[in-house]
């Protein structure tokens, strides 16, 4: 279980976090997104003590920092963090040896890793003769291999390809199956809709919505409607009785001013696209993000921070 | 703690003792050495083995057969040949000297003469004799040649003032200098200068190339880390005093590595050659100040090194401290001429310069007990800052990427932690 209260963190002029608080608890996949330069990579350094918070405080199941502590934590960091000459099965071992893992055991579980992922064949090659896919699962077998109570995972799906999302993915459920702790942070919606129990969404170093996936879905309400057709569906967002418009190439998620009835909706759009599915539905985690993101970011875009 | 510490310097030594710059550095330092030091040593004081031919142009007629007879009397190979022969090309006043010497330009530089000797007019006058060869270095040929005509010039000086032969003979005694090093308690060490100057050379260039090697190493490794964000799973999994602890000792490891190969190379050398550079003890002294200046410089390195974020200012940093271990290899020359100067006791107590000033001291003259033992502690203490500070400096820098801080707030850091 991981309990953050009030956590800031200033860099020179900037707020970057600014008294996030949340929980995620046991047997939990708890999503932590945002826009980019929100704050997340910056709270989850405050997590992990890389950085020192300017205020607020992190418990790990109920304690404070602590070297013990650090061996109960696994980390991916966002991008890299390999040695890219070092040979894979040598790198993983170093890497498990200093969550204090015992060398003979961290080897036997490296290999067990390396062969759940078909990377047996690279044990002895250097990282970097491997595809940016098979880093990143080295990279996860790091985060993992020590069986931490706690794991972090920073953007764990940049550079996926879909087959390795969804073995990433099964990881996840049996990471939560076991009682662990699993926190990840992205700003792909739709991954964090479908992955997640348990999410807070930062913007500009806030928590500006958290609880579970249901929760959050439920107060928006069920005002959303999904059409999918084909045709030019430009049109729909200017519709009377559309407060605002996702448009895709064959798709589109509109959210309903009150008031506003399927029927007129359908009458509306007949004959100007080929309507194939029609849906009343809670609205996405996309649409909820946008629109509680994009109007107060729109006016002034936030730098890019790592 | 310690599990950890030693996983990092487990993980430092080993990838770095693969890596091609430790190995090159390994094994070309000492084919370096020999290749500097001793070929060119050997070349020149070796004893010739096949019998040269030197022309001579002599306009006064009168040395050319006497130098001819003397030189072959006077110097001879092992195998009892004559080691030169003396060719007359142009002799007495009639001859034409200048397309004498332009025929022998051509010998000479077609190998059929070692080179030619071109005399002054006159054979009784103190005369600039000239020698002409393609290899100037040839420093015993010279010396030998200059000897036998200043012998057949004195003799004729003689006879022409009345001399007896036997008193001139007598007069020409043959002086041959050898030298002895003298010790500070006035006992022999039987050395001479290229063999001082030699070891004095061999060990500063030592030190100064395992600093350097693994100097460059560990900047190149931090600047990776930092890089790669392999930092942060660092950090997050030990604290960063067990990360440089780590750090330090595999880097130790990797010098003893160095230090133990070139060693044993050292001593095979001797035993095989009979070449003995310096005594055990000297040795084990030496072995002291370059673990000093080891473990000074991997401090000064990591707190160099670790706030850089590009290659670039790594190199750049880099150059600046091999400037400062270069000082004391640019001032082998005045320290062998007067190792007793008070500015060269002065340069051995600046911490930067003391592992390398010493490494060049001792063989030249060792200093005196008191001088040992301050700059030992001197280091000791050097060092216990140094680390202190680069731990500091560490411990922030090294998450900090992007623009490189400036040189005060690293200060800063080093001061307050």
């Amino acid at each position: 279980m991981l309990k953050v209260t009030d956590l800031r963190k200033e860099f020179a002029a900037v707020v970057a976090v600014d008294g996030v608080s949340f929980e995620a608890g046991n047997g939990e996949v708890f999503g932590l997104i945002g826009p980019n330069g929100a704050g997340k990579t910056t709270t989850i350094r405050m997590i992990l003590n890389i950085l020192v918070p300017d205020g607020g405080t992190v418990t790990y199941d109920g304690r404070g920092f602590s070297d013990e502590v650090r061996n109960h934590i696994g980390y991916l960091p966002e991008e890299r963090g390999l040695y890219r000459k070092s040979k894979l099965l040598d790198t993983i071992v170093y890497f498990a040896g200093l969550r204090g893992m015992k060398r003979a055991a961290a080897k036997t579980e490296a290999l067990r890793w390396l062969g759940r992922f078909s990377l047996e064949a690279y044990r002895d090659r250097k990282v970097e003769e491997l595809s940016k896919g098979n880093q990143q699962k080295v990279q996860f077998i790091c985060a993992i291999i020590h069986d931490p109570s706690i794991v972090i995972l920073d953007e764990p799906f940049s550079g996926l390809d879909p087959v390795n999302q969804i073995v990433f993915k099964d990881i996840f459920h049996e990471l939560r199956a076991a009682g662990k702790t699993v926190i990840f942070s992205t700003h792909q919606m739709d991954q964090a809709e479908k992955l997640s129990d348990t999410l807070c969404l930062i913007n500009r170093g806030r928590v500006v919505l958290g609880g579970t996936v249901r929760d959050v879905k439920r107060r928006y309400g069920t005002n959303s409607l999904h059409v999918e057709f084909s045709g030019d569906g430009a049109f729909m967002s200017a519709l009377p009785g559309v407060r605002r418009a996702l448009l895709y190439a064959n798709a589109a998620e509109l959210e309903l001013e009150t008031g506003a009835t399927i029927q007129t909706m359908i009458g509306a759009m007949n004959g100007r696209i080929a309507i194939t599915k029609f849906e009343l539905v809670e609205p996405s985690l996309q649409s909820i993000f946008i629109q509680t993101v994009g109007d107060s970011n729109a006016a002034a875009p936030p730098a890019e921070a790592a | 703690m310690i599990t950890k510490v030693v996983s990092v310097a487990r993980w430092e030594y080993l990838e770095k003792v693969k890596s091609k710059a430790f190995l090159i550095g390994l094994f070309l330092t000492p084919i370096l050495m020999v290749g500097l030091g001793v070929v060119p040593t050997l070349l020149i004081t070796r004893a010739d083995t096949r019998t040269k031919i030197i022309g001579v142009i002599d306009p006064s007629g009168a040395i050319v057969t006497p130098l001819a007879d003397l030189v072959q009397a006077r110097y001879r190979l092992a195998d009892g040949s004559p080691n030169y022969v003396i060719r007359p090309l142009a002799v007495g006043p009639a001859a034409d000297v200048q397309s004498a010497a332009a025929e022998a330009d051509r010998e000479t530089g077609s190998g059929e003469i070692e080179g030619y000797c071109l005399l002054g007019p006159a054979a009784e006058a103190d005369s600039a004799v000239e020698y002409r060869s393609k290899s100037v270095g040839d420093i015993q040929l010279v010396e030998n040649l200059q000897q036998a005509i200043r012998i057949v010039l004195s003799e004729r000086k003689g006879l022409s003032m009345g001399l007896d032969m036997s008193v001139i003979r007598a007069l020409n005694v043959k002086v041959d200098m050898k030298q002895v090093k003298l010790s500070k308690t006035g006992e022999k060490e039987d050395s001479g200068f290229l063999q001082v100057f030699f070891t004095a050379y061999v060990f500063l260039f030592m030190l100064f190339l395992l600093i350097v090697t693994s100097g460059q190493l560990l900047v190149r490794s931090i600047l990776e880390e930092k890089s790669n964000r392999i930092v942060e799973v660092l950090v997050s999994s030990c604290s960063s005093t067990e990360l440089m602890a780590g750090k330090v000792l595999g880097l130790s490891a990797l010098g003893f590595t160095q230090m133990g190969f070139w060693g044993l190379i050292g001593v095979i050398a001797s035993l095989s050659f009979g070449v003995v550079l310096v005594t055990p003890g000297i040795a084990a002294l030496l072995v002291v100040y370059f673990v000093l200046g080891y473990l000074f410089y991997a401090a000064v390195f990591i707190g160099a090194g670790s706030p850089l974020t590009t290659e670039q200012e790594a190199q750049q940093v880099t150059s600046y401290l091999v400037m400062v271990l270069v000082v004391p290899i640019a001032l082998a020359f005045p320290a062998m001429q007067n190792p007793d100067a008070t500015w060269l006791r002065v340069l051995t107590f600046i911490p930067f310069l003391t592992p390398t000033m010493m490494a060049l001291r001792i063989p030249i003259q060792m200093p005196s007990l008191w001088e040992i033992l301050a700059t030992i502690l001197l280091m000791v203490v050097s060092i216990f800052i140094a680390m202190v500070a680069a731990g500091r400096i560490f411990r922030i820098a090294i998450l900090s990427t992007g623009k490189s801080p400036k040189l005060a707030e690293i200060f800063r850091w080093a001061k307050e932690g």
